[in-house]
């Protein structure tokens, strides 16, 4: 189906704003930088405000100007599954955080979206996720820049071959969560003071009690806890995409393009008719037969693409 | 009883924003006690579900504050003033003044945001934003994610529910909950992929991906006095914050 057969395409609407983009980087790193290099002295003598008003504007606008960069190029099959990502952020994230778990497993539906629709697409779900989630847990608003970070390094992963192997998603996830850790420390200290969940503080607390700063124990417990997390995250998200038939993970021009999970993918071509492949040539034993909304009959759809 | 609209959703969540903005450039107790006490408490009051509202606040901002107290009131190793000695962790009045200093922060940040949300008319903010030429794209990624909230939580529950009926049970070992949570998570993707590809040729049909203005089902309830108001908010605000800021020692 072609939207161009009602109305003229306009090739200016897909064109990414390299400008918004170049500056919404730009304003995280120099964010980022400000909170490492200038701040840690103040925040043992007070709270900070300057710190907390730079973090919070300096993420949060970097992650805006992101969004508007980038979703003007965004396809329509991009953007019909960056809402289903966010709904999966914010619905486990909200478990996990009530279960009080050392690990977040906020970036579930982020990951997913970034290996299947790309880094860009990834990227704007992280952020614009962490603002939704805002309206029900404003404590999410701040780590908004660091979950676009977040996905835009799972989709170049996964561009780059992280997922072509069940065994290459850890490693891709220990990485990712290293420098996402790193980044989402200065926010926690200097917006909250390093409160998190009862799991992340107790980490926290070890490293104080051998005489660390906060910072510096914030940013350890960060590389612990993200790492961990993304590993987790990652090897979930690449045990999923496995388990998805071939034909759902060939509807993203981005997974063929790249061959995201290698033979998989298909050949390139990613020719609608490859639907008929049916569900069920990767139903794992656990998918099967559980949700029974699953409708194999869909296999007789005439095309996804 | 929901209270009587008065103000667009626009207007309020800009005003939210800028009084969190005030409270981190004041940075004073008292400051940011005064607008709990005189803001953000009549406001609940006055939002018609005072009691779900306040429950929210309380169940987002306790556990944090709980475990800020914890965390800096036993270890604070840059305090001076030891209360109590327990060996490993110290009980230190710097600790305590900074846990109280930064969880009444925290609180006011949690209350002020999360009040201006919960009384917020989502389907009307975002024909607003339909109405004043907001990108179309993010208002259709922000409505309907927020739409599937509750969708995904009902489905994963359901799912949840059809998994223990053919055995699964939730272990305590790490393991265990991974194994549980990808027998629960696989199907609920595979099938909001599949409903999404639905969507997408639906939309696609009905030409989501041209250009050109949109219109909204909602009329607009944004008024030219209330977008004044809302450029004489900011600026009113950024101009007093950059007095403050140079102002202060």
């Amino acid at each position: 189906m072609s939207s161009s057969l009602t109305l003229a395409s306009d090739p200016a609407v897909r064109r990414p704003r390299r400008l918004l983009i170049v500056l919404g980087a730009a304003l995280i790193a120099a964010t980022y930088v400000f909170l490492v290099v200038v701040q840690p002295a103040e925040i043992a003598g007070g709270v900070g405000s300057t710190a907390s008003l730079v973090s919070l504007f300096g993420f949060l606008g970097g992650g805006a100007l992101l969004v508007g960069g980038i979703l003007p190029m965004l396809s329509t099959s991009s953007l019909v599954i960056m809402p289903l990502g966010i709904a999966l952020n914010i619905a486990i994230g909200q478990i996990a955080g009530s279960l009080g778990m050392q690990i977040y497993l906020d970036a579930i539906g982020t990951v997913l979206v970034a290996v299947l629709a790309g880094p860009a697409a990834g990227a704007a779900t992280g952020a614009i996720s962490n603002a939704v989630w805002g309206l029900f847990n404003p404590l999410a608003l701040p780590f908004a820049a660091g979950a676009a970070l977040i996905g835009l390094l799972a989709g170049l992963a996964a561009r780059y071959g992280a997922f072509r192997r069940v065994y290459f998603a850890p490693v891709a996830g220990l990485v990712v969560g290293a420098v996402g850790g790193l980044v989402a420390a200065p926010v926690a200290v200097f917006m909250f003071g390093a409160a998190g969940t009862f799991g992340t503080n107790a980490i926290i607390a070890v490293f104080r009690s051998m005489g660390d700063k906060l910072l510096v124990a914030a940013t350890k417990q960060g590389l612990l806890s993200d790492s961990l997390d993304k590993i987790v995250v990652f090897v979930i998200v690449a045990l999923i995409v496995y388990a998805l038939p071939p034909r759902a993970v060939r509807q993203f021009p981005f997974a063929r393009t790249y061959r995201v999970l290698g033979t998989r993918t298909g050949t390139g071509t990613g020719s609608a008719d490859g639907g008929t492949a049916g569900m069920s040539a990767t139903g794992s034993s656990t998918g099967d037969a559980a949700d029974s909304r699953r409708t194999p009959t869909r296999g007789n759809d005439a095309g996804v693409a | 009883m929901p209270r009587r609209r008065i103000y667009n959703p626009l207007t309020e969540l800009l005003a939210a924003v800028l009084l969190v903005v005030l409270v981190l450039v004041v940075d004073r107790w008292e400051f940011s006690l005064a607008v709990l006490l005189l803001g953000v408490l009549p406001a609940v009051l006055l939002s018609g579900r005072p009691r779900q509202i306040g429950l929210v606040i309380a169940l987002v901002a306790g556990p944090l504050l709980l475990s800020s107290l914890l965390l800096h009131g036993l270890f604070f190793p840059e305090g001076t003033t030891v209360l109590a000695d327990l060996g490993v962790a110290r009980v230190t009045v710097e600790g305590l003044t900074f846990a109280a200093l930064m969880g009444l922060r925290m609180t006011v940040f949690t209350a002020v945001l999360l009040t201006a949300a919960a009384t917020l008319d989502l389907p009307d903010l975002l024909a607003t934003m339909t109405h004043r030429g907001w990108n179309r794209k993010l208002v259709f990624v922000v409505g309907s994610a927020v739409g599937l909230i509750p969708h995904v939580a009902e489905r994963a529950h359901r799912i949840t529910r059809a998994q223990q009926a053919r055995g699964l049970v939730v272990g305590r070992g790490p393991l265990s909950r991974m194994r549980a949570l990808l027998t629960v998570l696989t199907p609920l993707v595979i099938g909001l992929l599949v409903d999404a590809s639905e969507r997408t040729r639906m939309l696609e049909a009905r030409g989501f991906s041209s250009p050109g203005p949109r219109s909204s089902y909602l009329p607009d309830s944004d008024t030219p006095r209330q977008r004044r108001t809302r450029r004489a908010m900011v600026a009113a605000v950024g101009v007093f914050s950059a007095a403050w800021l140079v102002g202060a020692p």
